[in-house]
């Protein structure tokens, strides 16, 4: 009886590794290999030509450097800013360090580039909301900022990608041992050798994996660089891979794989040379049961501090948010923010054209069928994972790492020369092949989050299922399912969010009958109607925010990304 | 000069008072345990003397430095109370060798090199761990670990030591024998310590006296025969050792078991409800010439010792001889119980 159960189970296992592998490998695999051999390839022969050529364009090999170059600076900058944040709010008396920690960790789902609309709006040279502020205090003679260039570049996409360093940062800090700091404490230093002494080395792992996070984020980056460089002619290698595909000749799509190829390379030589370099360093696990940290007395300090972490908040959330909601709202742009310039027209009119909403139900259901299925597929790979030891089981989980790790633009572009009939596959402009795309890259996050609850399932319960003679599949149903629901339901919100608002690979994507409300937002940004695209990205952050309410409540809070 | 005293210290968090008017002196030298169940307060009151909590009431001296006081709004923060401090989860810092770790408050206090290093190693030496002044902490093992933690904290020739649960982390013969290291320790630097410990085994053979607490409240302060042979209150007699309660009354100055049929003479207790505290080695086992009969239900051999179950009069009464000729009984014998010592505590247990 015993035997026989067991027997069927591995049987149900391989069947498992089978679908979950061919699945991964179909979709992951065979594409980016596929997208490697056809950049190197010139009529039928292994040949670097085109790599040549795309490079010998200077525009090319200028936005070869500013993508490094944006990514670099915008990584110290996220560090310099997080670092100092993390702790304020982690370890000082900081007034209402509460709310800036849930403000700056919430930070994370404003998609990036409806940060980036936000901005224009607030400091474009012509009548930015803040620009004419500033000048109208000051009494200046014209406005002082222009958020269409470098630094505008860079200020956005340090905004909206730090909190990932944040995130990570302040996590690490929450877990690290107080007592380690208290331990310098009474050796006599100081708070702030302290935090020099032992805080920072001791974060500085962590510290370096949120910086390579951001890097990463950054230079696969395409909704900021399109929004706030593009106008002011900076490209990096998102944009230029974009217009290239849209170019639409066979000439445009090879010189797009060979600049995708470089920066898939790029991306994942520094992931994984940052994981091995920071391999085994990680402190922060270590120590035993943590007290509550005792908090560090800012003094003098106090306020104008308060104030600095404000002043971020503002810039980071608040008034972009502001921006957004008050843009969505008013009845005349040419006259100033008042009540009585204030309507719900552009809001009635915009709900009821068919050409918002569409795509809004498009993303919804693309977004709806991506979570289903990746959770689904998920929960069987966490199993594989963490509950067996089947030879193989990491394979599943690491090919869909691979595809998380993978910049959004490089999966676009490999699915799209890999099932665009070429192999009898043709998906293009197709819901299908937004779904895949969304599931290659957010399928990682719910067998992150699936496999975290799962290892804290003790092996006894399925045990036991087993033994009073139920089927592998059987004992999942009924032992491992409702003990693992909440993370299930954390998982499909983990990878419903991104890919609702997803742009990147949307925007290469999407078809006449398929568009995303991603792409619509950037569409409307680019033939500025901003009244418009702020009632959407209004309605994106509130579909957004109920979906990070949810998780918290299921999760308890223990997730969020 | 290193006496603490602390006077009418209390601590709230909000609405938890998670100490109570403490009052204590303790003395130059001397080796004092805070013991009492988890969440009693312990933990704070020595974060407290350490600096790293401010009372909400009162004031805390160490030597002749004033240096908390609520009502003077005076705080000297922890870097300038000149202590030495070992933690439950060792807080060795792991991306130190073992020799930065015991020297690093020595670095911080301006030492010159020679005297860095020469002091360092006599620290390491001192907790047994000279030859691994290389060595990363993750190359070691709990206890020598803890031993890192114990050379950091007396590098700098504090007059004050503070240890919360220092030993917890480790496995149980490992535990005995720092036990003695530590008390060791003391003696040779003829240091104060104040040691938190939830473990009664640890203060009864460590300390000179104990303090101990219940709920934030000090229960009894004295030496370790005080408050195990005589508890203040039931309380102490219940969490220090083993023992029985039973109900009784008191009329006259004597104590009386309803049920059990037995006497015994407690001047001091008003009359009323009382319970009457006997400790299983105070009960001892024979066939005749005792003050009660009983039967043996259940008998438990410990090796060293048999944890008897007696029935008596309705009740049950743990007894652990050391001595008997355990073989020569069976269960379902009836036998003769004397008591040797108790005690009694008004009110019902
Ligand atoms: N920073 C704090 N904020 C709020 N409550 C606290 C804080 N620190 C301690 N407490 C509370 O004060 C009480 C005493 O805590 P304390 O840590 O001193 O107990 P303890 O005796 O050391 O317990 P244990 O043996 O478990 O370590 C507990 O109820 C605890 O929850
Ligand atoms: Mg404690």
């Amino acid at each position: 009886m015993i035997n026989r159960a067991r027997l069927m189970s591995l049987d149900a296992k391989w069947a498992v590794i089978i679908v979950a592998v061919s699945v991964l490998v179909v979709f992951t695999v065979i594409p980016m290999l596929y997208l490697i051999f056809r950049s190197m390839l010139v009529d039928g022969a292994l040949d670097l030509t085109t790599y040549r050529e795309v490079y010998s364009n200077l525009v090319n090999w200028k936005a070869f450097i500013n993508t490094f170059k944006i990514s670099l600076i915008v990584t110290l900058l996220s560090v310099i800013i997080s670092f100092p944040l993390a702790w304020l709010v982690g370890r000082t008396d900081l007034p209402g360090k509460g709310f800036f920690r849930t403000v700056f960790i919430a930070s994370y789902m404003i998609p990036p580039y409806v940060g980036a609309i936000a901005w224009t709006q607030l400091l474009n040279p012509n009548a930015g909301y803040l620009n004419e502020w500033l000048v109208h205090t000051f009494n200046l003679a014209s406005s002082p900022f222009d958020i269409y260039g470098m630094g505008g570049l860079i200020w956005c996409l340090t905004l909206f990608h730090s909190p990932f360093a944040f995130i990570t940062i302040s996590r690490a800090l929450e877990k690290m041992d107080p007592s380690l700091e208290e331990a310098s404490r009474v050796s006599g230093a100081s708070p702030l050798r302290t935090l020099w002494n032992v805080t920072l080395p001791l974060m500085f792992p962590s510290i370096f994996a949120g910086g390579v996070l951001v890097f990463i984020g950054v230079g696969s980056a395409f909704g900021i660089p399109a929004i706030v460089g593009m106008p002011a002619q900076i490209e990096v290698l998102t944009t230029r891979i974009v217009t290239y595909v849209y170019l639409g000749t066979g000439k445009g799509i090879k010189d797009a794989t060979a600049l995708a190829v470089s920066l898939m390379l790029a991306a994942n030589f520094i992931l994984y040379a940052s994981t091995w370099l920071i391999a085994g360093k990680d402190y922060v696990t270590i120590g035993g049961k943590s007290t509550r940290p005792g908090l560090v007395e800012l003094g003098v300090w106090k306020w104008p501090l308060f104030g600095l972490v404000s002043l971020y908040g503002l810039f980071a959330v608040f008034l972009p948010l502001g921006s957004i909601v008050v843009t969505s709202l008013i009845k005349s742009l040419s006259r100033p923010i008042a009540l009585d310039n204030l309507s719900f027209a552009t809001w009635l009119a915009a709900l009821k054209n068919d050409q918002y909403m569409e795509p809004l139900w498009n993303s919804f259901v693309a977004a709806a069928i991506t979570a289903t299925l990746a959770t689904v597929i998920a929960l069987f790979i966490a199993y594989l994972l963490i509950k067996t030891k089947v030879s193989g089981r990491t394979l599943p989980d690491s090919l869909s790492t691979l595809g998380g790790a993978t910049p959004s633009i490089v999966i676009a572009l490999a699915l799209i020369i890999t099932f665009s009939g070429e192999f009898g596959l043709n998906l293009y402009s197709t819901l299908a092949i937004l779904v895949i795309g969304y599931m290659v890259k957010y399928l990682t996050m719910a067998v992150r989050t699936i496999a975290a609850s799962l290892s804290q399932v003790h092996p006894s319960l399925e045990e036991a299922a087993l033994n009073s003679g139920a089927s592998w599949l059987r004992s999942l149903k009924d032992i491992m399912l409702p003990l693992i629901a909440p993370s299930i339901v954390a998982g499909w919100f983990l990878v419903f969010m991104p890919s609702f608002y997803e742009l990147t690979m949307s925007i290469i994507l999407y078809g006449a009958k398929t568009k995303t409300i991603g792409v619509l937002l950037y569409e409307l940004q680019t033939y500025a109607d901003p009244q418009d695209a702020s009632v959407l990205a209004v309605i994106v952050l509130l579909i957004v925010l109920i979906g990070n309410i949810i998780l918290r409540k299921v999760s308890k809070g223990a997730v969020g990304i | 000069m290193a006496e603490v005293r602390i006077n009418s210290v209390s601590k709230l968090f909000g609405e938890v008072k998670a100490v109570d008017n403490f009052n204590a002196v303790i003395r130059d030298g001397e080796f004092v345990s805070i013991l009492g169940p988890s969440g009693c307060g312990k933990t704070t009151m020595l974060r407290m003397i350490a600096g790293f909590e401010k009372p909400s009431l009162g004031e805390i001296y160490i030597g002749e430095q004033l240096v908390s006081s609520a009502a003077k709004s005076l705080f000297v923060p922890p870097e300038k109370r000149n202590i030495g401090m070992v933690f439950q989860s060792y807080a060795v810092w792991p991306h130190m060798t073992v020799f930065d770790n015991v020297a690093y408050p020595l670095k911080i206090k301006g030492y010159s090199k020679n005297d860095i290093k020469s002091k360092t190693d006599k620290a390491l030496e001192l907790v047994h761990l000279d030859g691994y002044a290389a060595r990363i902490p993750s190359q070691l093992s709990g206890g020598q670990q803890q031993r890192v933690a114990l050379a950091r904290a007396l590098v700098s020739e504090p007059k004050l030591l503070l240890l919360d649960e220092p030993l917890s982390n480790l496995d149980a013969k490992l535990r005995e024998s720092m036990r003695f290291e530590i008390k060791d320790l003391q003696k040779k630097l003829k240091i104060t310590v104040i040691y938190v410990t939830h473990d009664q085994g640890e203060a009864m053979a460590m300390s000179d006296r104990i303090v101990v607490m219940n709920k934030g409240v000090i229960q009894q302060i004295g030496t370790p025969t005080d408050v195990y042979e005589t508890p203040a209150n039931r309380i102490i007699a219940d969490f220090i050792g083993l023992v029985n309660f039973l109900p009784g009354e008191i009329k006259d100055g004597m104590a009386t078991i309803p049920g059990l049929g037995l006497s015994l003479a407690a001047p001091e207790v008003p009359a009323g409800a009382a319970t009457v505290a006997i400790r299983p080695e105070n009960i001892t086992i024979g066939r005749a010439g005792g003050r009660l009969s009983g039967t043996l239900v259940h008998k438990f051999y410990l090796g060293d010792a048999v944890d008897w179950r007696v029935e008596a009069g309705g009740f049950i009464l743990r007894v652990i001889d050391k001595g008997m000729e355990h073989d020569d009984y069976r269960l379902g014998d009836t036998v003769s119980l004397d008591i040797k010592k108790y005690l009694v505590f008004p009110g019902q247990p």
